[in-house]
């Protein structure tokens, strides 16, 4: 973008910030930067089998190398001032700043109800994860996310785990529905 | 070559009750979940993949056939009615339909849209009858170079072509390709980049990758910077019997009949599918319009040229996938996906080998049509309900599914944490301005490229030349030469016209404020 005007006395007006340097942006084309040079070094890890003309790492070494240039190209635009251009949605507010603490929270909740899977049935562990990102996203009561996720998971669990045979474990709490089919 | 009594036997099957109800669902589930804002095609068929796990080959390939048409179609209510756009294919319907539907006019809007779509997509499914066969008896003759070549176009044009940036593309589609060699070599039985994880050694399913970085990399997107507050449902006049004028009608048909001819040649090369075709339909209907000065301020052509461009496109993108088995969207790619995991490899011999499933599909692509317009004309009351969901509730439910579909591939809790990882990259390739579609391609054709190659070069006992030796892989370099230029003059107008719709736009809504 253009620099920032200045007023007579030196000062930025208040026009627009001057734009950040995009660490994140960076830090992103150097991780695949990084993961196409592990993969360079990976290829020549794979095992080749004597007697075939072309092996299993002649593709890897190509994709690594692909890897490479894409994300340095990537890299130089960035440090030449190319900018990601923020992408539209409905729901997205392109003004809002990063907010990390609720990326967080959904996160997390996907990890607890991976865990909870195996220990407390398929639907309460829905039900979990249900609840805790509609209340990170700012359900207005946040004991609602939980019933709505229960009941919905409920119906998912009958629907395919009871009628079309896919086998999510009932848990305790519902052994004796899945009992009934 | 008959395959107008192929196709009679295909409507005998679609016909049947039970295949027919699939039909039914898949359409009403796909509009359902396209309506849902901030869904988009992809992640709709994407979401859908696990409902059809337990069914058989042909009902789950007529099921999708549905998704894909209502998916498609489901977009298009939400640009008219909520004042943004979601994908890009959306873009121009949202510019009149959204301010048609403001001039309480949204009825007659959506009317056009759904009528438009309906011709649309029945006039391509019959060019798809037509073309479909020839090219795929052509199609039986190419050698592993040829097919490599037609791979080779695909990615430059996915990964290089479609987004607004080559190298952000061409990485998109390198991190797809990567992706895609995790597991064990087909040809060799090697392993590679497994890091000795006995879950990664039949690789990372599509299906992990799809819902992870459309459902769960777009929601952790919105989480990251949500709209709080209200949501701007435009209501929808009662009484659907009055939606379209007599004008309306006038005004309607020819656009409807430009857009089909646009899109339906735009998706059937690889060339960027749906947008490209909106924006020029949408060019074309503003330069043919008597009413020049409606554009940006509520034109009904602005809609219905589009829309049928749109819907069009859809129907074209499927002529590649099932002749050649070449995906040129990420709903195809993920399409492509759902046909192998029954044991269906869609390309020259699907034709050949499983003619009856082929044309049950393609006759399930002209009743879904028919399904579209009856549900989507008296449903438009429910689909606006549908845009009320409070979104904390939308996307705790999108997060559910996405987490249901990866846990019922294996009932195995580690692909819960690759779909989770895989959302992390997705997020971050969102903010960062990196477009997702060139990674599914990539990660899809990846591996079927590499083993083209490799029995090509083991063929011609190493010799690289044998690439470009047949006639067919030398003229699809060409043509392929021929398409970056062409893309990147289309690229240009499309700039041009987006840059010009913001101006146009731009002046009505400052002329408001003013008032």
């Amino acid at each position: 973008m253009t620099a920032p005007i200045t007023g007579a006395n030196g000062r930025a007006e208040e026009t627009r910030p001057a734009p950040r340097v995009p660490i994140g942006e960076l830090v992103f084309a150097l991780l695949m930067l990084a993961l196409g040079i592990l993969a360079l070094v990976g290829a020549f890890s794979i095992h080749v089998p004597v007697g075939i003309q072309v092996g299993p790492t002649v593709f890897p070494i190509a994709v690594s190398v692909l890897l490479i240039g894409s994300a340095a190209a990537v890299l130089i635009g960035v440090l030449r001032g190319e900018r990601a251009e923020v992408e539209e949605g409905e729901d997205i507010d392109p003004d809002a700043s990063t907010d990390w603490v609720t990326l967080a929270k959904i996160v997390g909740a996907i990890v607890v109800h991976l865990l909870l899977i195996e220990l407390i049935g398929w639907a309460p562990a829905a039900a979990v994860l249900f609840g805790i990102v509609a209340w990170a996203l700012g359900a207005k009561r946040w004991w609602l996310g939980f019933v709505i996720g229960l009941v919905v998971a409920l119906v998912v669990q009958i629907v395919f785990g009871g009628f079309l045979g896919l086998s999510l474990p009932w848990g305790p709490a519902f052994g004796w529905l899945g009992g009934m089919f | 070559m008959d395959s107008w009594s192929l196709l009679l036997e295909g409507f005998a099957t679609a016909l049947q009750p039970e295949y027919l109800m699939w039909a039914f669902i898949g359409v009403f589930i796909g509009t359902a979940v396209g309506v849902l804002p901030g869904i988009g095609p992809a992640m709709t068929v994407a979401l859908l993949l696990p409902l059809t796990y337990t069914l058989d080959a042909t009902a789950a390939i007529i099921t999708f056939a549905g998704i894909y048409y209502g998916g498609m179609y489901g977009g298009s209510t939400t640009s008219i009615l909520l004042n943004t756009p979601g994908e890009s294919a959306s873009i121009v319907t949202a510019i009149e339909g959204n301010k048609m539907a403001k001039l309480g006019r949204g009825a007659a809007a959506l009317a056009t849209a759904a009528i438009g779509s309906f011709i649309a997509g029945t006039i391509a499914t019959v060019g798809l009858t037509l073309l479909a066969p020839i090219l795929a008896d052509f199609a039986v003759s190419l050698g592993n170079p040829d097919k490599l070549a037609l791979i080779v176009v695909a990615f430059v044009t996915v990964g290089a072509l479609m987004g607004k940036s080559v190298p952000r593309g061409v990485l998109s589609l390198a991190i797809g390709l990567f992706i895609g060699l995790v597991g064990t070599d087909a040809l060799s039985g090697q392993q590679r980049y497994t890091l000795g994880i006995p879950e990664l050694n039949q690789g990372i399913s599509v299906v992990l990758v799809a819902v992870g970085l459309f459902a769960v990399g777009e929601t952790l997107y919105v989480a990251s910077r949500m709209r709080h507050g209200g949501v701007d449902v435009i209501p929808v006049t009662k009484g659907w019997r009055n939606w379209m004028t007599k004008e309306d009608w006038r005004r309607s048909w020819k656009p409807w009949l430009r857009g089909t001819a646009i899109g339906f040649p735009i998706g059937t090369i690889p060339a960027g599918g749906a947008d490209v075709a909106t924006f020029l339909s949408y060019a074309a209907e503003q330069k043919l319009s008597k009413h020049k000065e409606q554009f940006g301020r509520g034109a009904i052509e602005g809609v219905a040229g589009p829309e049928a461009a749109n819907n069009a496109a859809a129907a074209g993108v499927l002529v590649p996938l099932l002749t050649l088995g070449l995906p040129t969207t990420a709903t195809a790619a993920i399409i492509l996906f759902a046909f192998q995991s029954y044991g269906i490899q869609p390309g020259p011999l699907l034709f050949a080998n499983q003619p009856a499933l082929v044309w049950a599909l393609v006759a399930s692509l002209y009743l879904g049509n028919v399904i579209l317009i009856v549900l989507n004309l008296p449903l438009v009351g429910m689909w606006v309900k549908l845009l009320q969901i409070p979104r904390p509730y939308l996307y705790a439910g999108i997060l559910m599914f996405a987490a249901f579909g990866a846990y019922a591939i294996k009932f195995n809790i580690t692909d819960i944490i690759i779909l989770l990882i895989i959302g992390v990259l997705g997020y971050f390739m969102r903010r960062y301005g990196i477009p997702v579609a060139p990674l599914v391609v990539g990660m899809i054709l990846g591996p079927m490229g590499e083993g083209e190659l490799r029995k090509a070069l083991q063929l011609s006992q190493g010799d690289p030349m044998t690439l470009i030796a047949s006639p067919f892989a030398a003229i699809a370099y060409g043509v392929l030469v021929v398409l970056i230029l062409g893309a990147l003059w289309l690229r240009r107008r499309q700039t041009r016209y987006e840059q010009h719709l913001t101006e146009s736009i731009a002046v009505p809504i400052k002329a408001d404020q003013e008032v």
